[in-house]
């Protein structure tokens, strides 16, 4: 499942401030324990928006993390 | 008796700034002439004097998580709070002075809750569910500095697959329609969202509208062929970026066979901005 974890993060990094900023400063750290894949993680790593999207991420979870997203 | 004394849709982003922002002076331009409408509207509704204002909206992963979204959700409680949020989106940020608590016309949520229960509609209730921009943003361009009406806040979920049908939505509104009629209460309901934006939830489409679609739902609104309308699949919703006609479907349910009077109709390129009205009196 995924795209429950890859959702799952987006929700954390739109409503946890503390863990936003872990993942800020250290993303692979922060994702360590995730059940994500390497292509996910990448991703996730690179603050790849189009390809998180692509893989299943929220569109509105993706605009809407403060500091991240946007439009 | 009770009956729905005012019935109307629109959409939800009703904040110049952010369209300014985002799409240039003719998006701030096209929201600003939306805004005047729907302010004309609530004026309206207001002289309506409704006992409870139904607001069918959408979540936007404000309130529900993917650990649990519900199809269809029922607010319920006495009061409701506006979402406060740190770092709030643009859209949500703009709800900032806006009251903080709202009043529930508890005993039309407890009925339309506890009557689609035992009827077949498997709602779920909140009693904390917070209102985003998708509720307040037209609750407060509708009613200005007037207090609004007691809210019976009513979720559908547009955005998280497995979304419900159209059909089932247009269900759940005549459902909400055989309550009033069964109760003591004249009743406003507005549906909120749309029209077509974020085709396919793809952030590389982002900007983009299905102009050509909202069109023949418009079409179709103004000739009340809600049977056209039940028949819509999740399949052209998502691909046209139409999701939150689901909100509106319910809100169909509800007023059906009434057609619509097109208030306002514009297409922005990101979106279709549109505001509609029913003739239920």
């Amino acid at each position: 499942m995924s795209r429950y974890d890859v959702n799952v993060i987006l929700y954390k990094l739109k409503k946890d401030a503390a863990f936003r900023t872990r993942f800020q400063v250290s993303p692979r750290a922060v994702l360590a324990g995730a059940d994500l894949s390497d292509e996910e993680v990448e991703a996730f790593v690179r603050w790849d928006t189009r390809r998180l999207n692509e893989l299943g991420g929220s569109l509105h979870l993706l605009v809407s993390i403060p500091h991240l997203g946007g439009h | 008796m009770g009956k729905i004394v005012y019935a109307a849709a629109m959409s939800h982003v009703l904040a110049p700034d952010y369209y300014g922002k985002n799409v240039g002076p003719h998006g701030r331009k096209m929201v600003e002439e939306l805004i005047d409408v729907v302010r004309d509207m609530g004026r309206t509704m207001l002289a309506a004097r409704p006992d409870a204002l139904v607001v069918i909206a959408d979540d936007h992963l404000n309130v529900f998580s993917f650990d649990a979204v519900p199809a269809m959700c029922v607010r319920i409680g006495r009061f409701v709070e506006r979402m406060v949020q740190a770092d709030a989106i643009e859209f949500d940020r703009a709800l900032d002075g806006l009251p903080e608590r709202y009043p529930l016309h508890e005993d039309l949520a407890n009925r339309i809750l506890e009557r689609g229960i035992e009827e077949g509609f498997d709602f779920a209730a909140s009693w904390s569910a917070p209102l985003d921009h998708a509720f307040l943003s037209p609750v407060s361009t509708l009613c200005g500095a007037r207090p609004a009406p007691p809210l019976v806040p009513f979720w559908v979920n547009c955005f998280v697959a497995p979304l419900p049908m159209a059909r089932r939505c247009f269900a759940a509104g005549r459902h909400i329609a055989r309550v009033v009629a069964d109760g003591p209460w004249d009743v406003a309901v507005i549906a909120t969202g749309g029209l077509s934006h974020f085709p396919e939830l793809s952030l590389a489409r982002v900007g983009t509208s299905d102009a050509a679609f909202d069109r023949r739902i418009v079409r179709l609104l103004e000739a009340g062929d809600h049977e056209a309308l039940c028949a819509l699949t999740t399949k052209e919703l998502h691909e046209s970026g139409s999701h939150e006609l689901l909100n509106w479907m319910v809100l169909i349910g509800a007023v059906s066979p009434a057609a619509a009077k097109v208030r306002f109709f514009g297409e922005m390129g990101r979106i279709d901005l549109a505001a509609m009205e029913w003739s239920v009196r």
